[in-house]
């Protein structure tokens, strides 16, 4: 009898276990919903999309790769890619130098406790409280080539004949506008470089330092290679927003990427084609954008995905 | 551990109840908003990217509602450049305002061709506008979709002040005109108010300064039926005429938009702005104290000064609206004469119903001068189409043109190709 009980008792406890067990991956469901319905169901609508011929907003009949096809060969689409493209791979370089280089130093600045590191932490953080749309903004006033800050400075300082109309030239208008992107996101940098330093053993460093390791070779064979996982993190952010770079472009140089498609990248060549010109003045090609996203979903997924495996195969071998 | 499974439970039955509480609630406010509707007032939205315009539609929409009291309208504007995005999408799932307000030309008529809109070839009071008006909103099924709403002009804005201490006139020819710029530049201003970072300006100008080139309507009829080119010696004398202009711009003019050039003008650093007639009431806020004036623009090859002239919205009716008759009622009201002259002092815009007589001086002569000789706005009117369209393609390569990437022959050619590839007429 005893024994009897006993089991059943063990198989109830047992049931409820596996319940337990098993409703704790009801939990992800409501983020799942609104991750299916607003990521993974408009990805595969793109794709769908991008087979299929499109007369404005009407999908017409399905044309397979066509839409492909013509974004890499007829003219002008191809030309606009492809120049598009190399703006977004300028975009990762510059980004990678000018924003996560100087954050780098900046936060190694910070690590090693000079005077008043608080309040450079949150002052190299603040722009990034603005709206990307009010940053643009701003800038663009103070690159102004008649009244902006920037040319009557350099008039002031008598570096007058430097004077130029920054965002007018085809020359300088898309490295101003990486440097004010680079501008905008170093806080972050810095604090997770911040972060990064911080997670570095003491011990380590004061064992570099008893060996005689001092300034820069400490930098370079200590603090680096522990700072690797930041210097990932960083990579792969900067090279996925560079590749995605939108919203500065479009403040400051308008749908078109003025002037002369000089400072054009493929997410703004990908709001052209999919919703037309900002002021009404051009038609659609859904199609061709669809295509366009999917190339540019592809090209990220695939390199950030090769870049994280390379980089956690270095980790293992440290 | 019980207290956990109770938690879990609780939170799933939760989340269910939350669930099914959105959606019944969402219907019953749809079934009860139906009801509403059908037993005594409509309920009738309005599109528009006029957000500025909130208040003098409201005074329309008020006179409306005096002779339909059973029919209540909301204007809803959505911001200017995101209104086509706006329209579209809600246009694509079946939704959209009752009332839209149309795009000119080609956008407006991809709308039409799609069947979204409505065709409104019965409604009364369509015969007064000119042929020219209408299609504006006429679908290629040669139905009429819209009312035209206004019409928008082009010309040389200027600074009476300054023409008056120089003693210049207005030109006749376009010797003249090159010639003011020449002595507006030596006496220390800057002769035009125009920048070329923003392309849009660039076929804004070109609307006004390539007609008295290549010779106003005589060469938009011929283009259009395919007799000539872009790359005749017309239009590329159009193009090279806007390089000529080069020197009488303001420094630095590659880095000037619209704020730019607009603040120049009426700070009084430049003299004259070639500009759309929607500035008008922009710049007199701006510098209550500016004497403004217009010229039409002289021709270089011995014709009338022109006015460059198209209709710059419409009004149409969804066609998935429930109460289209209610909206044609709207609709046909906007036809009126009573409407117009309301539309004209509220607004201060050239209504599109012919005759409409307003109380300010340089809006009448305005409109004065484009029903006596205008011509069309040409890459708007005919050649908005095509990816990217023609129209974007004049802006782009007079853009690079400027920047010195391009010459006016290799613009035209470009142009040329751009319109090949969809403009039937010109398609050999």
């Amino acid at each position: 009898m005893q024994l009897a009980t006993d089991s059943a008792k063990e198989v109830k406890k047992q049931k409820k276990r596996n319940w337990k067990r098993w409703s704790i991956h009801l939990f992800p469901i409501p983020a799942l919903i609104i991750y299916g319905l607003f990521v993974v169901y408009p990805l595969f609508a793109a794709l769908t999309y991008s087979f299929f011929d499109w007369n404005g907003m009407v999908r017409g009949d399905f044309v397979g790769l066509k839409n492909f096809k013509d974004l890499f060969t007829l003219e002008p689409f191809s030309g606009y890619f492809w120049n598009a493209f190399g703006h977004n791979i300028l975009y990762f370089v510059l980004q990678m130098i000018f924003q996560n280089g100087l954050a780098f130093a900046l936060a190694y600045i910070i690590f090693k406790k000079i005077r008043g590191a608080e309040f450079l932490k949150i002052s190299y953080f603040l722009p990034r409280l603005l709206s990307v749309i009010v940053v643009g903004f701003l800038w663009k006033l103070i690159l102004n080539p008649n009244y902006g800050a920037l040319n009557v400075l350099l008039e002031k300082i008598g570096l007058g004949h430097l004077q130029e109309a920054w965002l007018g030239d085809p020359d300088t208008a898309l490295i101003a506008i990486i440097l004010v992107n680079s501008w905008y996101g170093l806080g972050f940098g810095v604090l997770i470089f911040l972060a990064g330093f911080q997670s570095i053993p003491k011990e380590l460093m004061e064992a570099g330092k008893l060996d005689g390791a001092t300034g820069l070779a400490m930098v370079r064979k200590i603090l680096i290679p522990l700072m690797i996982p930041s210097i990932m993190i960083m990579t792969v952010l900067t090279f996925i927003q560079s590749f995605e770079a939108f919203e500065l472009v479009y403040a400051m140089q308008g749908s078109q990427g003025e002037p002369y498609h000089s400072t054009d990248t493929l997410a703004v060549y990908f709001y052209r084609l999919a919703f037309g010109g900002s002021t009404g003045g051009s038609t659609t090609a859904v199609g061709l954008g669809s295509a366009l996203a999917v190339v540019l979903f592809l090209f990220i997924s695939i390199f950030t995905g090769l870049y994280l495996k390379y980089m956690q195969k270095k980790q293992v071998d440290m | 551990m019980k207290s956990l499974k109770a938690f879990t439970f609780i939170a799933l039955l939760a989340f269910v109840f939350i669930l099914s509480a959105c959606s019944s609630d969402s219907e019953a406010g749809g079934e009860g908003n139906g009801e509403e509707a059908s037993e005594d007032t409509i309920k009738l939205t309005m599109g528009s990217w006029r957000t500025e315009d909130k208040e003098s539609y409201q005074k329309v929409i008020d006179k409306f509602q005096e002779e339909n009291p059973n029919i209540e309208i909301e204007f809803k504007p959505s911001k200017n450049t995101e209104y086509n995005t706006i329209l579209n999408t809600a246009l694509k799932s079946g939704e959209g305002p009752d009332i839209i307000h149309l795009r000119p030309y080609a956008p407006g008529i991809e709308l039409a061709d799609n069947g979204y809109l409505e065709p409104i070839d019965d409604l009364e009071g369509l015969d007064k506008f000119p042929e020219s008006s209408l299609a504006a909103s006429k679908g290629s099924d040669g139905k009429q979709y819209g009312v035209p709403l206004n019409i928008s002009t082009t010309q040389i804005f200027y600074n009476k002040k300054i023409f008056e201490e120089l003693n210049l006139e207005e030109p006749q020819t376009w010797e003249e005109f090159m010639e003011i710029n020449k002595t507006l530049k030596e006496e220390g201003y800057t002769p035009l108010s125009l920048g070329t970072k923003e392309g849009w300006l660039l076929s804004l100008a070109h609307g006004m300064i390539g007609p008295a080139h290549y010779g106003a309507n005589e060469f938009v009829d011929n283009i259009t039926a395919g007799e000539t080119s872009f790359t005749s010696d017309k239009f590329v004398n159009s193009i090279k005429a806007m390089d000529e202009l080069k020197p009488y711009m303001p420094e630095n003019y590659e880095g000037l938009g619209m704020e730019d050039i607009r603040t120049m003008f009426f700070t009084g650093d430049s003299a004259m702005f070639p500009m759309g007639s929607w500035e008008i009431e922009v710049l007199r806020e701006m510098n209550p104290d500016l004497e403004l004036d217009f010229f039409p623009m002289p021709s270089a090859v011995g014709k009338e000064p022109t006015v460059t002239t198209w209709v710059d919205g419409s009004y149409a009716i969804n066609a998935n609206s429930e109460n289209k008759e209610a909206a044609k009622k709207f609709l046909q009201f906007m036809t009126t004469e009573e409407f117009g002259t309301m539309f004209t002092e509220e607004f201060k815009m050239i209504s599109a119903i012919p005759g409409i007589e307003s109380e300010d001086q340089l809006v009448n002569d305005l409109g004065k001068a484009a029903d006596e000789n205008s011509t069309p706005y040409m890459v708007l009117v005919h050649f908005a189409g095509g990816n990217p369209s023609t129209k974007t393609t004049i802006e782009t390569e007079l853009q690079g043109m400027y920047l010195g990437e391009r010459t006016p022959e290799q613009v035209a050619e470009a142009v040329q190709k751009n319109a090949e590839s969809w403009y039937k007429p010109l398609q050999k």
